[in-house]
């Protein structure tokens, strides 16, 4: 296969009418989930139990459960959140950035991944609140004027954490939301009213689909707020794993005060969030037959992204390592040395492994176009991006500047308990996104048919020269 | 299909005085900067560093700029690219300006000097890297891959417009590939070899990424410039439209916020953790007047061109965004200044910033410099790439 290159390529493969489009999309919704579809929520489900129990336990007989202790303070809590933020970070980056670049084949993918997003912050924001210990108490770290005179620390990046996130999950919900309101009126639309089971969807797509009726005004009032929301969501991506990076990068721990943070962390984020989309997406266009929509092509432009993002880890990684034996202290290039070479080398090369050698193998567009592959190295991608967030957390803690207070972080079940369950919750909800709502923008994708734009009928026509 | 007898652009060579008035800039420059050697031999060698990391922004962050199209497919930039792929040849002048610094490099470099090692046992650390051989050796070999992927991606592009070869464009995105990781390391290299290393104890890991933003702001600021100023006089297609420069103003508005998210970032966190190895290099540069120059690269390099591109008309309006693009590119001048200069100062008992003949001597040297490059490498060569097969369709982009 040639690529063409003096036309644009259709992202869209086929020429599916717009019916056929319509149909393809919602028919998740309209029919009763398969028994694949309850297979897969008992597993969720039985996740999601396991984290609760294991919840319940550490409420109930306190964290002493959990590895945390003297000097390793911060254990699966920070790992599991700050990987939870990372993994939604490519939603936005889809449904946002690549809006703002104009690039089409982002449309298949972007109220997925969006979704996504939503449901990984939801997950993260788990994590610090139970961290605190008492998370009835959480209230308290919104500042307010209270009769105890009580104020928040405003120079703790950790309470910045706190602004960054509650920003970005809102205004992601709002973005996301707003995409929505043509698909509801469209499902809307398609409901009839013959049976009680109808009425109510109906009622409750039309209470969603807050009167939109399809009207040229309604469309450049969208367009125009789709786009403010764009540019609102860009910079929030880059400021939330910004902030995340500064509850490290602020303190002077070595291994964590290093001013590569920032965006080694947003790269990150992005790397691992569009792995985890590219494992959700493989199963999802084949079991929804949307393959014509999510094509081999799109999947094949989110590989070139998770080599771009692995590739700036990595640059990252060295970077850091060659600073930090270039500063010429101590405790810097020891820090980094024990990461490589001490207790904790088998979780370093396993992030190194599957952070900078596994999308490696994406320079090829033979493996970058095989499906099983992609899956296989996008899951290397996310162990490695979890295994990242633990080698920064616990190495750096468990050795530090006092050797006689140096001791091995060992996570208890109840840690992995939290994690799994971690992973239950979001499986869950992903699953109930996919019956309830559309996984694809179906007005978006309409418009990036082939003949769907209009024509400038190109230079030679519009100039009337040439004729 | 008609258009075929449409003409898309026609060759028209660029005046022959263009040569002249480079060369003239070129040795007005030249004669400010020999004046100030045989005053100052010193301050003319760290002025000489901004001649020289200023062409390397060029130069270098031209041929991203290609490898940036090739690699993301790009339509809207190819009009633009030959004028990129001649800019490139920038490269070859970046080698000549750095022999009289490789000859000099004692009067800027201290961690040359065997009494500073002696006394300072960190300096003397980083002894293995910071060595006059492996930092000619190395910097030599950056200029060979520099000269290369000129070769390999300018001169083939230039072929390109006789053979219309359209596989061509295939190949240029692989090689494109494979050179921006070798981008990545040479510019921070670069960066740290000439910028941080003049004060050898500070260090910090994102200063590459630091320069590598500013270099892609003037080399965007240069070209837009160039395309204007070209359109306007009739060198290049009348088909070039407002959304082609709108997207001009777009990349050079996103890399301005990115330069400043690059610089807040390391300036937070060194001033956060209060760290004096770290602190040293902004303590040096919030001295007296410096401190006045600090403030204003927020302004210089962030607020104003921030504010004035932010709408929508000062991205597609060609005369405001000629304008604009002038700011950007001095502003580089202004932060390689900031980078540079305090430590001059600081070796050399100046108290704050100074200005004078030498230093107006950078401005002529690269403009110069750039006008004799474009003047030179067009010689015989179409302004537009008319052999890549996306020309036609990047000429009707719209929005």
């Amino acid at each position: 296969m040639s690529i063409e290159l003096t036309h644009e390529p259709s992202v869209i493969a086929g020429k599916p009418s717009l019916k056929q489009i319509d149909a393809s999309i919602i028919k998740p919704m309209n029919e009763v989930p398969n028994k694949k579809f309850f297979m897969a929520i008992t597993l969720t489900l039985t996740m999601l139990s396991i984290g609760a129990v294991s919840l319940g336990m550490s409420f109930y007989r306190g964290l002493g459960l959990w590895g945390v202790n003297n000097p390793v303070g911060w254990g699966f809590a920070i790992i599991n959140f700050v990987f939870w933020v990372g993994i939604g970070h490519a939603g936005t980056l889809i449904s946002a950035i690549l809006y703002l670049f104009r690039q089409k084949w982002r449309t298949g993918i972007a109220r997925f991944a969006e979704g996504m997003t939503i449901f990984a912050v939801m997950t993260a924001g788990i994590f610090p609140l139970i961290h605190v210990g008492r998370p009835w108490l959480a209230g308290y770290l919104f500042p307010y004027p209270n009769q105890h005179s009580l104020w928040v620390n405003f120079t703790s990046p950790l309470l910045w954490d706190v602004f960054a996130v509650s920003t970005y999950f809102t205004v992601s919900f709002v973005f996301w939301y707003i995409g929505l309101v043509p698909d509801f009126a469209t499902m809307r639309d398609r409901l009839s009213n013959s049976t009680a089971v109808d009425k109510i969807k109906k009622t409750i797509y039309s209470v969603l689909s807050l009167g939109w009726r399809f009207s040229n005004r309604h469309w450049s009032h969208y367009e125009m707020m789709y786009l403010v929301l764009a540019g609102f969501a860009t910079p929030l991506v880059l400021s939330v794993h910004t902030i995340v990076s500064f509850d490290f990068a602020v303190s002077i721990m070595p291994g964590w005060h290093t001013t590569i943070f920032p965006p080694y962390f947003v790269a990150g984020a992005v790397f691992s969030g569009f792995a985890m989309v590219q494992n959700a997406l493989i199963i999802i266009r084949k079991v929804f037959d949307l393959e014509y929509i999510i094509t081999l092509d799109t999947l094949e432009k989110m590989n070139k992204i998770i080599i771009v993002t692995g590739l700036m880890v990595g640059y990252a990684y060295g970077m850091e390592f060659f600073i930090a034996w270039y500063s010429g202290h101590e405790v810097e290039s020891f820090a980094f040395l024990n990461r490589a070479f001490g207790p904790y080398a088998w979780a370093y090369w396993i992030m190194v492994s599957c952070n900078v050698i596994a999308p490696q193998f994406f320079w090829f567009k033979k493996l970058r176009t095989n499906i099983p592959f992609m899956f296989v190295v996008a899951v290397l991608v996310n162990v490695g991006m979890w295994f990242e967030r633990f080698v920064i957390t616990v190495t750096s803690l468990s050795r530090d500047y006092l050797p006689s207070s140096w001791a091995y972080y060992t996570p208890t079940i109840y840690d992995f308990g939290i994690l799994i369950g971690s992973f239950g919750w979001f499986f869950t909800l992903l699953l109930i996104f996919t019956r309830t709502m559309p996984v694809v923008s179906i007005a978006e994708v309409k418009a990036v048919v082939d003949g769907a734009q209009p024509s400038h009928h190109g230079i030679g026509h519009s100039t009337g020269e040439g004729h | 299909m008609s258009s075929a007898e449409v003409v898309l652009y026609e060759k028209k060579p660029l005046p022959a005085k263009l040569t002249l008035i480079g060369l003239a800039l070129l040795a007005i420059g030249g004669a400010l900067a020999g004046i100030g050697f045989t005053s100052d031999s010193v301050r003319a060698s760290y002025n000489l560093i901004i001649v020289f990391m200023w062409l390397f922004s060029i130069g270098f962050g031209s041929l991203f700029l290609i490898a940036l199209e090739h690699i993301v497919g790009a339509d809207w930039s190819v009009p633009f690219r030959r004028i990129t792929e001649i800019l490139a040849g920038v490269v070859f002048i970046v080698p000549i300006v750095a022999i009289p610094l490789f000859i000099n490099l004692d009067q800027v470099f201290v961690w040359i000097n065997p009494q500073v090692l002696e006394a300072d046992k960190y300096i003397k650390g980083k002894a293995p890297y910071l060595n006059q051989d492996f930092f000619v050796i190395r910097n030599a070999v950056i200029f060979g891959l520099m000269i290369l992927f000129f070769i390999l991606l300018s001169v083939r592009s230039f072929k390109q417009d006789v053979n219309k070869n359209p596989k061509a464009s295939k190949t240029s995105a692989k090689l494109a590939a494979i050179f921006l990781p070798i981008f990545a390391i040479s510019i921070s290299v670069v960066a740290m070899d000439w910028l941080m290393s003049l004060e050898p104890k500070w260090f910090s890991t994102i200063f590459g990424v630091y320069y590598f933003a500013g270099s892609v702001l003037s080399t965007l600021s240069i070209l837009t410039i160039i395309v204007i100023l070209l359109v306007e006089n009739g060198y290049l297609s009348k088909y070039i439209n407002e959304d082609h420069y709108y997207n001009l103003g777009a990349l050079m508005f996103a890399f301005t916020n990115f330069w400043a998210y690059i610089a807040f970032s390391q300036f937070l966190l060194i001033w956060y953790a209060n760290i004096p190895d770290e602190t040293l290099w902004y303590m040096d540069r919030s001295n007296g007047a410096w401190m006045i120059m600090s403030l204003g690269i927020i302004f210089v390099r962030f607020g104003i061109p921030y504010l004035a591109l932010v709408t929508r008309p000062s991205k597609s309006n060609p005369f405001r965004l000629k304008i604009i693009a002038t700011w950007v590119f001095l502003a580089h001048y202004y932060d390689l200044y900031w980078v540079i200069m305090p430590e001059y100062a600081k070796r050399n008992g100046v108290d704050g910033p100074v200005f004078g003949l030498t230093e107006l001597s950078a401005p002529f040297i690269v403009v110069g410099a750039v006008i004799v490059v474009l003047a030179l490498l067009s010689k015989g060569k179409n302004l537009m790439p008319v052999g890549d097969p996306k020309f036609k369709r990047s000429l009707e982009f719209h929005l």
